[in-house]
């Protein structure tokens, strides 16, 4: 998708380079030990569908997304992520991310991380 | 590139336009060629993945997850279950190859291959699909598109990701007898969809 294009072409280490230049870049880092955990546990369990909206999954850099979910709460966001959701659509957001391993604290950083990214994304549109 | 994707509005708008010239110039225009390989390629995927797509959400997500009414099973027949949607792909894939073998005129194909098949069958046999499916799992959201000969025929070759998108495809693809790799994560690309159209009659 057109928000991470790296440079694909390149040998293999550059393409590790390039691509950890475009995820900084995409994906920045916020303020706070909390927010780094909820970037790591999101880099690792969330963005391989919420980078790329596969399966529907609403991608925070789009501001059109996210801009209806953030107006529901954090407590129903933490619900949705750690109990699963089903779309209108009949989108599923599986529980958890589809980890069983992730604790309920856990869930709840990565999903601080992604609202904090989509508020970046919608002051970046203003 | 903006000129591409108006291009590729879909197989059905596609057909319409041709069927219209036809029918207002009184031409031939149905047999005359109007779209690229890629234009093509393109539409054809999008029909299947949202075929696919749509019988994901509203078939197997609606009964199988949320209504849980029914299964849906690799092995539907002894289990009373529905196919899974690769399955579905796969069995469409089949059907159109047969039904096609009738039809002089309709020279493409398609199938759901990985480098990490559980069915080796599914796995790729030409060069292009090697390329393309590392690729496409190399460089996500990007298509891999080429042209290869075989058998002294010219062909374009067009690969797309195919992503695991249900915590089900992961399990089983993990967990199967078969499967020569066990570490997938949702959203992970597992395979790719290969669509192959003859560049000369």
């Amino acid at each position: 998708m057109a928000y991470r294009v790296a440079a694909c072409t390149l040998s293999g280490l550059l393409v590790t380079a390039s691509t950890t230049a475009a995820d900084l870049a995409t994906y920045p880092k916020f303020e706070g030990a909390h927010l780094d955990q909820g970037r790591s546990l999101w880099l690792e369990n969330c963005e391989g569908c919420h980078g790329y909206g596969i399966a529907g999954a609403p991608v925070p850099m789009k501001p059109a997304d996210w801009r209806p979910r953030l107006a529901k709460g954090k407590a129903v966001l933490y619900a949705h992520a750690i109990n699963g959701f089903f779309g209108p659509e009949d989108t599923m957001m599986p529980e958890r991310g589809g980890n069983p391993e992730l604790s309920d604290t856990q869930v709840k950083a990565a999903v601080d991380y992604m609202t904090a990214l989509a508020a970046h994304y919608i002051r970046q549109e203003r | 590139m903006k000129h591409l994707r108006n291009t590729v509005l879909g197989l059905g708008v596609a057909a319409s336009a041709i069927a219209l010239t036809t029918a207002i110039a009184g031409t031939d225009a149905g047999s005359t060629p109007s779209i690229s390989p890629k234009a093509m390629a393109d539409a054809l995927h999008l029909v299947m993945d949202s075929d696919r797509t749509i019988y994901t959400r509203k078939i197997v997500n609606r009964l199988v997850a949320k209504d849980k009414v029914i299964t849906a099973s690799e092995h539907f027949e002894d289990d009373k279950a529905l196919v899974l949607p690769a399955q579905m792909f796969r069995f469409g894939s089949e059907l159109v190859a047969k039904r096609a073998e009738d039809m002089p005129d309709v020279n493409f194909s398609y199938s759901l291959q990985s480098l990490w098949p559980v069915n080796k069958q599914n796995a790729p046999k030409t060069e292009a699909e090697k390329t393309g499916l590392k690729y496409v799992a190399d460089n996500k959201g990007q298509n891999y598109y080429t042209e290869e000969t075989l058998g002294g025929k010219k062909y374009f070759t067009a690969v797309y990701a195919d992503v695991g998108v249900a915590p089900v495809c992961v399990s089983c693809h993990n967990e199967h007898k078969d499967s020569p790799r066990r570490d997938f994560k949702l959203g992970d690309v597992m395979g790719g969809v290969v669509i192959r159209i003859p560049l000369e009659s």
